[in-house]
């Protein structure tokens, strides 16, 4: 264990762009993801550590066992403003620890490891209680479930909501499945009797802050969020034809209305008990998009249930029924897997005939053959092309090796970009188009927007910002300038946000470069290209050239 | 006279949906004069949101208020930023 001062070229970074920073500063991007060398490293954004509304996010990355590139996986919780409580700029974990499985005690006492043989194999849910009890409820946690101890590459690292629940996974890309390989079950940390971040120009900070946030809270979207959060998407992607319906063979699903936000937010108020239509994942968020899915007795059945777990889990296996998702959605979690690239992998089992869609039973079974470790379970875990591969299925939904989420690239062609050229694999975090206001069948106008939009999302996660604050940064355009400014004594300009995003950008593309990839990997899977999407019958046809050359800054 | 109106299908999102006595409703069909825009019909629901706000679409495809109606289309009224996660910076929009 060394505490060690932050170089200076790491200093002016955090989240993403300082992830990236670290992979191709510290680790030979040629190295096995599940080997010693690889490193596994916690970073929180720029603007964490200040309870400003929805900027305290925790970005979690390495050497992706799942896609081999670089990986970049940030959630929201407690993790990313106790790191910062203890004034830590990154967490680095490296070598392997030997024989049994241990847990890592941050406070400001130190750093220790402790044994945590006691929590082998146990779900999320029930370990993080545990912890809770052992080391208080002011704790934060980021832990792994069976599936990273399983270093399943679906595996994420789970983090606490506000409530102490171990909702908050940083899901893609396979961390968990490191984290397990490090032999590292938990880290807890223990912020409360740190300090806040040092404010240079605390002035400054209080009228900028002040600024965002009535912007924020004027904006009319911030509502909406509270009342529908990211389930009101399923209508609106049914509405463009592209809501990926069993495993992406077409763009609507005939029970969206039972999947949809709109009939969510009625059941929950309908049935009440612990349900919450309105629901916050971080201290001092002002939009609180998240929510509790109670059952028939008003019991929860999982807390948060969001758009890309209803769409990859509900049509795109042929489920229109939002109990038997939240019930997917609360075993997978506790498994501490990605719902989005395990949904996918059961839409290609589902292809290849391992059930029939609809059939919410067999997959609550086959999400049991993961948690028993049987090799069929290990195969889904594995995620969407490895079980492809075994069950010798041509259409699989990926791209470096990692799952699409519920936008359909040949009916949101602009998303489809993203999914092929962003560093990270199919990712619609990392440049969601659906919103703008373009023709999304149109091939031609693609490629910018999808630009546009990325470098945005890249800059969002290295400030550690929820991309919902957007609507606030949008509206007080010069907050994010005067808020760093401010916070580090800096003389940033307006196009900070664009700044960082394009340098992320580029340094993440570097790795994956050195680490073996070429534009062959910019690609949407070949019978996208081919393969007519009904409603509109559409093929994923933007010119590959214009793939090519997307990120050529400056042109 | 009826004969001579068309109708089109509506879906009406999140905060746009009408609260009835038998709930909220979300989908309806509308009858408007041929040669309807996607703005008279908006007027024709009280759509009060200004335009910028609202995401239109036809049959699936990304359309402006002039778009003529015509008898069978499918219209999605959508608040412009409900759901998911990004945002697009009004710049990009310009390209």
């Amino acid at each position: 264990l060394a505490i060690e001062p932050v170089p200076e070229s790491w200093a002016r970074l955090g989240g993403r762009g300082l992830l990236a920073r670290i992979l191709l500063d510290e680790v030979s991007p040629t190295c096995e993801p599940l080997g010693p060398a690889n490193k596994l490293i916690f970073a929180p954004g720029l603007m964490v550590g200040h309870m400003l509304s929805s900027c305290d996010r925790i970005s979690i990355g390495a050497k992706s066992p799942l896609t081999g590139g670089v990986k970049e996986a940030n959630a929201g919780g407690s993790t990313g403003l106790q790191l910062t409580r203890l004034g830590i700029h990154a967490l680095i974990l490296e070598e392997r620890l030997g024989g049994e499985l241990w847990l890592l005690h941050l406070s400001p006492a130190g750093a220790r490891f402790e044994s945590a043989e006691g929590l082998a194999g146990m779900g999320v849910y029930t370990a993080a209680e545990r912890l809770r009890e052992r080391y208080g409820k002011k704790v934060a946690i980021a832990l792994i479930g069976p599936g990273g101890e399983m270093r399943l590459n679906s595996a994420g690292i789970q983090n606490l909501d506000k409530d102490g629940v171990p909702s908050r996974i940083a899901a893609r890309g396979g961390l968990g499945a490191l984290m397990g390989a490090k032999g590292l079950k938990a880290i807890v940390i223990d912020g409360s009797q740190g300090s806040t971040p040092p404010v240079e120009s605390k002035e400054a900070f209080r009228k900028a802050q002040k600024e965002f946030t009535k912007a924020l809270l004027a904006h009319p979207q911030t509502t909406v969020y509270a009342d529908y959060g990211t389930a009101a998407m399923p209508r609106m992607s049914n509405g463009f034809g592209g809501l990926p319906t069993r495993n992406f063979s077409a763009g609507t699903f005939e029970l969206v209305e039972k999947i949809s936000g709109e009939y969510m937010r009625q059941v929950i108020l309908e049935r009440g008990g612990q349900g919450e239509t309105t629901h916050a994942c971080m201290a001092g968020c002002a939009i609180q998009c998240s929510n509790v899915y109670a059952d028939q007795n008003g019991k929860s059945i999982v807390s948060p249930l969001e758009y890309e777990t209803i769409g990859l889990l509900g049509p795109n296996l042929g489920i229109g029924d939002l109990d038997t998702i939240a019930r997917l959605n609360w075993e997978i979690n506790d498994l501490g897997l990605d719902t989005i690239e395990v949904g996918a992998a059961l839409g290609v089992a589902a292809e290849a005939g391992t059930f029939t869609f609809g059939d919410g039973e067999a997959v609550l079974r086959l999400v049991g053959e993961i948690r028993q470790g049987t090799a069929l379970g290990r195969v889904l875990g594995n995620g969407c092309v490895i079980t492809g591969k075994v069950f010798g299925v041509e259409y699989v939904p990926a791209v470096k090796g990692q799952a699409m989420s519920a936008y359909e690239p040949r009916a949101i062609k602009g998303t489809g970009v993203t999914y092929a050229t962003s560093p990270q694999g199919a990712d619609h975090t990392c440049g969601l188009t659906i919103r703008a206001k373009v023709d999304h069948l149109d091939p031609k106008v693609q490629v910018a927007l999808s630009r546009s939009t990325q470098i945005n999302m890249a800059g969002y996660d290295t400030l550690g910002a929820c991309l919902f604050a957007g609507f606030g940064f949008a509206a007080a355009a010069e907050s994010i300038r005067d808020l760093l400014n401010a916070r580090y004594g800096w003389n940033v300009g307006n196009d900070i946000l664009q700044v960082l995003g394009r340098e992320t950008i580029s340094l993440e593309r570097e790795f994956n470069r050195l680490a073996g990839f070429t534009t062959a990997q910019d690609r949407l899977p070949e019978w996208m290209t081919r393969q007519p999407l009904p409603p509109h019958n559409s093929v994923f046809d933007v010119a590959e050239e214009e793939l090519d050359h997307i990120f050529d800054f400056g042109q | 006279l009826g004969n001579d109106l068309i109708r089109v299908t509506v879906h009406l999102h999140t905060i746009l949906q009408r609260p009835t006595p038998e709930g909220m409703l979300r989908q309806l069909d509308v009858r408007l004069a041929p040669g309807s825009t996607v703005g008279d019909l908006l007027v024709t629901l009280e759509v009060h949101l200004p335009v910028d706000a609202l995401l239109l679409a036809v049959n699936g495809r990304v359309a402006e208020p002039d778009q003529t109606l015509q008898e069978g289309d499918t219209v999605n009224l959508m608040p412009a930023i409900s759901g998911g996660t990004s945002i697009i910076n009004p710049r990009v929009l310009l390209i």
